[in-house]
């Protein structure tokens, strides 16, 4: 198949007929500009697109697209003028309507002249760079209408009144007002913000200045902040009606800036009503409030939060030191707890969470638990007296969120070896009495206090657990060889703890005469013990045992007593005599003064359990006092349990014994963390050792930088590091 | 049954007359523009427009590239013809129509 050849194509010329009217222009503009007017008269269903839009097509062909455009520019000017007019002529109320009617009518006007001069559009204007046909009717409306000088400001004036209007309570056109509004966004953003926006919003802050002065000097703060929210949210409403988009933020921050960034500390401050009255009164709505509004405000949550933590501080700093509440431990620690939940709960419903709120909670707390050095003392015991009697038919999720919270208030001590000392006292006693309820409780507490504080913090405390356990299985194996080998009956039976020195804190120096029958009980268990476990000393801590008598009263009556080591002691001695005097007790059992006297003070002095008689009759225990064994004695319990007079809390001595065992306790503390750190830095100056060295310790206890130092100077001393001779602010580690 | 409101009659130079769809005319901006406005011009109200200038033959093949516009548009790629010697008349159809 052949292709059939393309013949060569030619382009000719194209042939112009040139015979043109020389009137030509003129009288295609003349039907155009005709057709403009009709247009702007509202009557151009007689007139025919294509033809008006061929003598435009035809104008701009034939070079004639100058005269095109600017003849409409002068039409389009002509009409407008017109317009200004009749809308400047339009009075009071009617002025918006009547422009807001002309602008609709221009609209549909710019509307049928762009798409009959669209060829225009596309060929001339485009390659003249002018303004195309809409953009040009709009700018030609801003200039000879919105702009000029007699409708500028009235239509300024008309806005900003209307909308103070309805801000005090008055109801608008709110469609009139959207569409003027619009009308000034279609004309360009510039000329919304400029003939609008601008003096709306610095209208609004002189209107919000003056009013929330009013507000201010009308109402409390819970009061004001509702105003103010609502306020709020009229702005916000009223820009949805009728405003742009655009301009709620800045709207919004006017009405912030007003109503709550200048007055925050006026308000917050409030007498009676401020954010103090609102902790207080736990206002959680209002509270809410008052979050969500200044948090608008860049300052605005750091006021709340620093009046917040002062207030606490202040309420803390009360409850910890206030001599009345130090007299109960276990409510001070319950008022502290109290005091933490009601400020979590108010930082979850009412500051939505907010970490920094927390941040701000816990160092206020922290600040002012560790005011009062007492405070890990009194952790412990709150503990102590939880796990005695406190959790009894609690739950285990009770006794887990309890727990929790003590290792909370635990958490914001700085001397946490402090509390680790008394906590191992009373974990001691608990464990020895056989008080504790909960084992499970006590191996929980001791497990999170591990997690917390590391193996090291917990490993003694683990070590009473099991000296416990392998207590209970060397008396198993002791009482049944006893039951065995010996004759029953008469001899006491004994129970004892095998405690591992170190970690039990025990009380050296306590020294007691055991009765004669004890001993020989003891001795035995001794020789048992020894011969499995060889090479190990036993000492009896008779402080710490207790002992379970029985009784014959005068009148026959047989009772239980439960006593202490020391007390049966003393009881004993009443079996070969009624009458003992102080001396002859002091002497034969050697017991140490303070404990004869509280023990004694007991057994003689406690209404309903004074098994004893002291004369003369007196509420203290003096050296020359005399015992008689009380006959008339009579309870209506079988079992009877002596307590001794034991101070749960500490007296002041025995406080400052503490104290002085913790500060032993941290000497080789701080000596081993400044030798861990010169080890790896050969060289430092003194307070970079203070530094690290509290960072080091410091999740068990706040050194003292005065301690820090002498601890320096002793190692020293014993030639562990040397001063710089140059530099004397300097030491270096001698390996 | 074609509703009148779906079709459009273009009148040459000549005045022959060519109904056509409205989707199709659409195709041209111009005509678009002239049906679609928002005055009321004789064109949009009575669906039919006069082109003085334009004569019979164009504005056939004017017709025929309509509708070959949209079949393209629907993805049928076949070739439009145009004789050479109606190019330049036809060139000068679409620079008014603006297709």
């Amino acid at each position: 198949m052949s292709q059939p050849k393309k013949k060569p194509f030619k382009i000719e010329p194209f042939k112009h007929k040139v015979e043109m009217d020389p009137r030509y222009a003129e009288k295609t503009w003349k039907i155009l500009e005709d057709a403009i007017h009709e247009i702007y008269n509202r009557n151009a269903s007689g007139l025919s697109f294509e033809e008006l839009y061929r003598n435009a097509y035809n104008m701009v062909l034939h070079k004639y697209g100058e005269k095109l455009y600017a003849g409409l520019e002068t039409t389009m000017t002509q009409h407008l003028q017109e317009f200004s007019r009749v809308i400047e002529a339009a009075q009071g109320g009617l002025f918006l309507e009547e422009l807001n009617g002309k602008w609709s009518e221009h609209n549909k006007a710019l509307q049928m002249i762009r798409d009959i001069l669209m060829y225009m559009d596309r060929t001339y204007v485009q390659n003249s760079s002018k303004t195309p046909v809409h953009e040009l009717g709009l700018n030609l409306w801003r200039d000879t209408i919105v702009r000029c000088p007699t409708i500028k400001d009235r239509l300024r004036d008309t806005l900003l009144d209307l909308v103070h209007r309805e801000r005090t309570g008055e109801v608008i056109n709110r469609g009139l007002m959207r569409n003027i509004t619009k009308m000034l966004m279609d004309l360009g953003v510039a000329v919304y913000e400029e003939e609008f926006e601008k003096p709306f919003l610095d209208a609004a802050a002189d209107f919000y200045r003056i009013e929330s002065q009013q507000f201010l000097e009308s109402s409390d703060c819970a009061d004001y902040l509702k105003k103010a929210e609502r306020r709020l949210n009229e702005e916000m409403d009223r820009v949805t009606h009728y405003l742009f988009p655009r301009s709620e933020p800045k709207i919004t921050s006017v009405v912030d800036r007003e109503m709550i960034g200048h007055h925050m500390k006026l308000l917050v401050e409030m007498e009676n009503s401020g954010l103090v009255s609102m902790l207080t009164d736990d206002k959680y709505d209002d509270l809410a409030r008052m979050y969500s509004l200044f948090r608008r405000v860049t300052t605005g949550l750091q006021t709340i939060r620093d009046l917040m933590t002062s207030h606490l501080r202040e309420v803390g700093k009360n409850l910890v030191v206030d001599p009345e509440r130090l007299k109960d431990p276990v409510e001070f620690v319950q008022r502290l707890l109290d005091e933490k939940d009601k400020y979590d709960r108010i930082i979850r419903s009412s500051f939505s969470n907010d970490k920094t709120f927390q941040n701000a909670l816990n160092s206020a707390f922290e600040y002012f638990i560790n005011l009062n050095a007492r405070s890990p003392e009194f952790i412990s015991l709150f503990v102590d007296d939880k796990l005695r009697k406190g959790l009894k038919g609690v739950s285990e999720e009770d006794i887990e969120t309890v727990l929790d919270k003590v290792m909370m208030l635990f958490r914001y001590l700085q001397e946490k070896d402090v509390f680790e000392k008394y906590y191992k006292q009373h974990l001691a006693k608990r464990l020895l009495s056989g008080r504790t309820i909960s084992d499970d409780a006590e191996r929980s507490l001791i497990v999170k206090l591990k997690t917390e504080c590391g193996y090291q913090f917990t490993s003694k405390l683990e070590g009473m657990f099991t000296d416990m356990k392998t207590s209970r299985d060397t008396m198993q194996g002791f009482s049944s060889m006893m039951a065995n080998c010996e004759q029953p009956g008469e001899a006491p039976t004994l129970s004892v703890q095998v405690l591992t020195t170190g970690s039990w804190p025990t009380q050296s120096g306590a020294r007691c005469n055991l009765p004669t029958e004890i001993l020989s009980v003891c001795d035995k268990f001794k020789t048992y013990y020894l011969s499995t476990h060889t090479g190990r000393r036993l000492t009896w801590q008779t402080n710490m045992g207790t002992a379970d008598l029985k009784a014959t009263f005068g009148n026959g009556a047989r009772h239980e007593l439960n006593v202490s080591t020391y007390q049966m002691c003393v009881l004993m001695l009443f079996n070969m005599a009624d009458k003992v005097t102080y001396r002859e007790i002091e002497q034969a059992t050697d017991i140490p003064a303070a404990d004869l006297k509280r023990c004694l003070q007991s057994l003689a002095l406690v209404k309903g359990k004074n098994v004893l008689r002291k004369e003369p009759m007196s509420k203290d225990i003096n050296e020359d006092d005399v015992f008689l064994f009380n006959d008339k004695f009579a309870s209506k319990l079988y079992k009877v349990k002596i307590s001794t007079v034991v101070a749960q809390k500490e007296s002041e001595p025995e406080k400052q014994e503490t104290r002085q065992k913790v500060e032993e306790d941290r000497k080789p503390q701080i000596e081993a963390a400044i030798v861990r750190i010169m080890k790896s830095r050969r060289v430092l100056d003194h307070n970079n050792i203070v530094s690290e060295v509290t960072k080091q310790l410091q999740a068990r206890f706040l050194p003292n930088p005065a301690v820090i130092k002498k601890r320096i100077e002793s190692l020293i001393e014993r030639e562990f590091l040397e001063r710089d001779k140059v530099d004397r602010k300097l030491y270096r580690y001698l390996a | 049954m074609v509703r009148k409101e779906d079709t459009v009659t273009l009148i040459s130079a000549e005045g022959f007359e060519f109904i056509i769809d409205r989707k199709a005319a659409l195709v041209s901006n111009t005509l678009k523009n002239m049906l679609t406005s928002a005055g009321s011009f004789t064109e949009t109200e009575l669906g039919e427009v006069r082109f003085p200038e334009i004569s019979t033959p164009i504005l056939e093949k004017v017709c025929q590239y309509f509708y070959w516009s949209l079949q393209f548009a629907s993805g049928k790629e076949t070739e439009f013809h145009i004789e050479p010697e109606m190019t330049l008349e036809l060139l000068m159809a679409a620079n008014y129509l603006h297709t």
